[in-house]
Formats: structure tokens, sequence, C-alpha cells
């Protein structure tokens, strides 16, 4: 691991921000490539199993960022990190329920970036290392933490990579309330920031796919605090 | 209140100053008019001939008898007079009904007189009269006078008749006016929604092809509205692109000022360089939320008051760890706290409210949020114990880019509170802010539970 570098692929239309934001990445130790349009990126994603991670802009003329992740998605879990324009709360949780992993506001400061591309694959490598026979089961819900697989009541859910870690998290602690400071800590392995809706989203979207499987109400919103797995399910009033 | 407000309105629809009462009154008088003067004219021509005529041969008629008299009875001079009235007077019955006339001979001998020398010579009529020897007199009568027209007239405004007259023409005439008045009602309601919602349909075709004044008037209104779509969509891509345009530099600058920082870390003009971008681009970013809040058009949807507030306090405790929140309101009214309006208007509004209210506290004063429920409205105060605001300043505050005097050199734009009173008033909310005696500042935003769809 020390002597492999981590592949980032930057995929944004504008040469010159890539070429600074490549210079900066490389110094900061990470292996660089970019490319500048949104077909050309599915074309690469879709070839090759080299990048670790892919750092996506929204805004790119033609086939848009959201585009690229839609069409990546549906064939691999590539770890992928949406650049927003700042306030577009729309894109950015449309990027989230779309399976990016996260998002960084643009424009963003470097050094941000490099962080939140090696909290991704902290988070990666840590679900990798989790031994592969563990199980966890709750409210009819299997989780198989090895193969990560989510199963409700023998069909198979599908989740993101960053909706079966938060998911995994809340069933591990079933009945405490989690903040959202830890949860983002822990699930993203990153700090939770201001304005700061990432972890929110994932577990309204787990909240969603739950009820589409006929498991209601088992996560609770605790306000202004965060998130509890209740033992039993919240009778809805 | 509701029946209040509805009560004004009426009173405003039916003010006589409005065009519809206008229009209609002036045409129901005008067609009254031209019908009773019409009326007047015909009744009046019609009764004064034949009246005429009957007086006429009344007299004329009478006249003869009385020279048939004359002659049979050779009455003598003085005699005559007296026993012809007796004579007519018996016949008539009635005194009154007399005709007033003189006849006379031809060689002037005066017949019969009565009651006529009080009539002026250009007053009289004369008649030549022959009697049945054949026998030449003439006769003189008063003018016929024909009785007074109006009151003729206004027997017959009581008539049925003339009450469905008056009831057609004023059926007419509110047909008229309203033909003249719905247009422009029409018009002046697709102004107001037009401000509001600019994705409004132009004015329908039918008020277009009237091939009127009022159809001219739909028609630059709809040039009118094709215009301000061009300029509105001009300055929102202007916009738009301006903050793309400035945010791609903005980008490499803080790419380029990184990569230096890498060579130098200590760089403090490096740091410099990072703290302005993001100033610029939190700057960038308030105005985009300004001219989004003036220009978008968007739907009412239910947004949760407390929601909005813990999100924002959540927010705060991340940015400002040292100062201390809370959060009251009447935990058996939570339901209360849904109201109907713009969600991310009034998160940035709050969210610049208890935002400036964190900045100018120092740590360990607290931010308090009191939110209280009403049937109509939902008022939030939020309040700080920092440094307040002079009072004199407090109205200049919400200006774009104003800052108060003590506030020159503290981190913002001065946008804040400009954006906040926008979403307020898209909300047709109200926000006050007051700094009491005790220190600090109260902001209270009253904001009704429907936000209005027209405004």
């Amino acid at each position: 691991m020390k002597n492999e570098k981590i592949n980032v692929l930057l995929v944004d239309d504008d040469k010159d921000l890539c070429a600074l934001l490549q210079e900066f990445l490389e110094g900061d130790g990470f292996s660089v490539d970019a490319i500048h349009s949104g077909d050309e990126a599915i074309k690469t994603l879709l070839n090759t199993e080299k990048y670790d991670t892919v750092v996506l802009d929204i805004m790119m003329p033609g086939i848009s960022g959201l585009d690229v992740l839609k069409s990546v998605r549906a064939e691999k879990q590539t770890p992928i990190l949406m650049l927003t324009g700042r306030g577009d709360d729309i894109d950015r949780i449309v990027g989230l329920e779309l399976g990016a992993d996260d998002y960084l506001p643009k424009p963003c400061n470097p050094r941000e970036l490099g962080a939140r591309i090696r909290a991704i694959i902290r988070r990666t490598q840590y679900l990798k290392a989790t031994p592969s026979a563990s199980l966890s089961e709750l409210h009819g819900i299997y989780l198989d933490l090895g193969a990560r697989q989510a199963t409700v009541n023998g069909k198979s859910l599908a989740l993101t990579g960053a909706e079966f870690n938060a998911l995994s998290y809340l069933m591990e602690r079933v009945g405490q309330t989690i903040s959202k400071q830890e949860m983002t800590q822990e699930v993203l392995k990153r700090p939770l920031e201001a304005y700061d809706r990432a972890m929110d989203v994932h577990v309204s979207r787990i909240r969603q796919k739950l009820a589409a499987a006929g498991v209601k109400n088992v996560i609770k919103s605790v306000r202004g605090v965060g998130y509890q797995m209740l033992t039993a399910p919240q009778q809805s009033e | 209140m509701v029946s209040k407000v509805k009560w004004t309105d009426i009173k405003t629809n039916l003010g006589f100053k409005r065009l519809f009462w206008r229009i209609f009154v002036a045409f129901w008088v005008a067609s009254l008019a031209v019908m009773a003067a019409t009326g007047y004219v015909l009744v009046n021509e019609y009764t004064a001939s034949s009246y005429n005529k009957r007086f006429l041969d009344d007299a004329t008629n009478q006249a003869e008898r009385i020279v048939w008299r004359y002659e049979h009875e050779a009455f003598t001079n003085g005699r005559a007079r007296s026993e012809i009235k007796e004579w007519v007077k018996r016949r008539n019955g009635r005194e009154n009904q007399l005709i007033p006339m003189l006849i006379s001979t031809p060689d002037n001998e005066v017949v019969y007189h009565y009651r006529l020398n009080k009539v002026p010579e250009e007053h009289r009529i004369t008649r030549e009269i022959y009697g049945p020897s054949n026998n030449r007199y003439v006769a003189q009568f008063r003018q016929p006078q024909t009785p007074r027209i109006y009151k003729q007239v206004l027997s017959r405004f009581q008539s049925i008749q003339f009450v469905f007259i008056f009831l057609a023409s004023a059926l007419v005439s509110a047909l008229l006016s309203w033909s003249i008045v719905k247009p422009i009602k029409y018009l002046g309601a697709f102004s107001r929604k037009y401000a509001n919602d600019q994705t409004a349909t132009p004015v329908p075709s039918q008020l277009l092809t009237r091939g009127d004044e009022l159809s001219d008037l739909a028609a630059d209104i709809n040039f009118m509205v094709s215009k301000t779509a061009d300029a509105i969509g001009a300055q929102q891509r202007l916009l738009h692109d301006v903050s793309h345009e400035l945010r791609a530099p903005l980008a490499r600058l803080q790419a380029s000022a990184a990569i230096i920082e890498q060579h130098q870390p200590k760089n403090k003009h490096v740091l410099q360089i990072h703290n302005d971008c993001q100033r610029m681009d939190q700057l960038i970013q308030q105005i985009l939320n300004f001219s989004t809040l003036e220009q978008t058009p968007q739907k009412a949807e239910p947004c949760d008051i407390i929601a909005l507030c813990n999100r924002v306090l959540d927010d705060m405790a991340v940015n400002y760890p040292g100062i201390p929140t809370t959060l009251t309101f009447n935990q058996s009214r939570e339901e209360d706290a849904i109201i109907n309006g713009f969600p991310e208007a009034l998160h940035q509004a709050l969210d610049n409210i208890v935002g400036n209210a964190c900045k100018y506290s120092n740590k360990g004063q607290p931010v308090a949020i009191d939110v209280a429920f009403s049937t109509n409205s939902v008022v939030i105060v939020v309040k700080d114990n920092g440094i307040g605001v002079d009072d004199a300043e407090i109205e200049k505050l919400m200006q774009p880019f104003y800052r108060a005097g003590n506030q020159m050199h503290t981190e913002g734009f001065g946008l804040g509170l400009t954006i906040a009173l926008k979403a307020v008033e898209k909300h047709a909310g109200t926000l006050v802010m007051q700094s009491p005696a005790e220190g600090g500042l109260r902001v209270k935003i009253t904001l009704p539970k429907n936000a209005p769809t027209h405004l």
C-alpha cells in the first residue's frame, strides 16, 4: 500500500484547472489523470479498473457530471466525489441520490480535495479489511458485511457504498442516538461541516429504500442531535 | 380579520368611483334622459294638436249654438248675454266649461261676451260663424292653452311599460359597462399575476380579436410581457454566466495558491490568497442568492419552521462552537410549525439572521430562537447578547452592502439582512429589528401561515 499511489481520475472541462489540480495532487502523493469531457469519462471508467476514485465536476458542457455518474453507477461502484457549484443543493442531493460517495463545493481549497479523496479511500479500504464472515441482522434486514450485500426479508436491497456503511453503523449501535458529527466522521471518514447535508441525504435514501422493501419507521431522527436505529419499529401516527 | 378584508374588498368594488359604476350610471342616465325627451316631444306634439283641435271644435260649436239661439229668439241686446249664458250653463252643467268668447255682428254689435276682456288681443283667435239665416258673425276665443305637459308625461311614467323600459335600459347599460370594464379588470389581474409569475401565459386571444382600443391595450401588454421575459432571461443568464465565469478563475487561483503552499508551507501571502478566494466565493454566492430570491418564480410548499431552525442551529454549532444556542417553542402546538412557504428562502433568511447573531456575539454569550404560533401566523424571535446596533442604524441595515459603523472590519458583505428581508417579504411577512436597552439585538420575523401565491 505504501509504495502504491492512489490513482485519481479528474473529470472537469476546465483544462487549466485540471492541470493545476493534477500538479497539486501529484505533489500530495496521488497519481492523477485528467479527462475533459463527459463521454470520454464514461468510456474510460467503464473500460478500466485503474482508478481508485473519481473527482467529477457536475457542470460540464454536453454530457454533465450527473450523466457520467448515472452511467458509471449502473455498472461500477468506483468511489466518486462530485464537485458542485456552491449553493446548488439540488445538484448535491441528486448527486448523492444517484450514488455519489461525497461532494465538495467548487471552488474549493485543493487541500480539502486531497483530504476528501483520502477519506473516501480510507473508507473503502476499511471496508475491504472488515472480516468477511460478519453478518448483521435487525428488523428483517440482513447485512453481509463481507460481501457488502444487503437483503430485506430475502430480497436484495441495492445500497450505495455510503448508504451501506451508514446503515451498518446504525444497526451495530441499535438503540443509541448517533450524532451527525459522529456519523459523518465514522461513515464518511471526514469531519462534519456547516451546511453539510451528505449524511441527511444518505439516511433519507436508506429510509426510502427500506420503506419500499416494507421496513418502515426503524430509523428515527433525533432533532438537533442525529439518528437512532430503533429497537422496535415506531408506530406511525 | 378575514371578514374585514372581504368587506373592504366589497366596498372598493361597490365604490362609485369604480369605472363600472361610472359608465353604468352615465349610460343609464343618458338613455333615460333620451327616452324621456323623446317621450316628452311625442306626447307634447300629439296632445297639443289634438287638444287644440278639440278646443276649437268645442268653441266653434258653442258659438254656432249661441248664434242660432240669438237669431231665433231675437233677444234684446241687454238680455241676450245673460240669457245665453244661462242657456249654455244649463246645457253644459258647469260654468267653468263656458269658453270665454266674444261674438259680434260684422258691424261690431256685440251679441255675446263672456270673460274675454282679460285676454290680450294677441292671444285671441278669430273665427267666422254663419247663423241659420246665413248671416255672418265674428267670434273671438282665447288661444287654446295646452294643459301642463309634464303632468301627462309623468302619468305615463307610472305605467308598467315605463318600468319595463327602465329595467331594460338598466340591463343594457350594465351589459355595456361590463363589456368595457371586464377586459380592463382581466388585464389588471393578468398584470398582477404576471408580476409574480413570469411563466404566465400571454393574454388570451379573444381579448386580442375584439378589434377595439382594449385589444390594442392587450396587444401592448403582450408586447411588454415578451420584452420583460427577454430582459429577465437575459439578466438571469448574465448572472449565471458571470458567477460561473468568476468562479472558474477563482478555482484556478486557489489551486495555484495551494501549489505554492506545497513548496513554501509557511507563506503567509498564500494564506491571504486563500482567505480572499473564500471571501470572493461567498460574495458571488450571496449575490446569486439575492438575485434568485428576486426573480425565480416558485410554488409555495410546506415548510417546518422548527425543523428549519434546528437545521440552522446545527450549522451554527459547527461554525460557532463557542456560542450556546437554544430553541424554545410550545411543544404541544408543534403541528402549527408547518407553514406554506419557500423553504430555501426561509432557510437563507434564518441562516443569515442567526448567523449574524452568532457572529456578533462573544464566546459564551447565548443566542436564543423563540418560536410562537398563532392561528394565522408564526413568529420567530432571534435574540443575542452581542454588541447590538445603534437605533439610528437599524433601518439602514437592510440596505444592500450597508454595514453598521461598529462592524466595518468584521467579515461579511452587508447582504445578509437584505436577503433575509427579501425572503420574509416574499412570504408577505414582516421583519422588525430592535436593540433592547439591556444590549444585543432582537430580530422578530412574523410569517403568515400561507405565503401569498400571487405575491
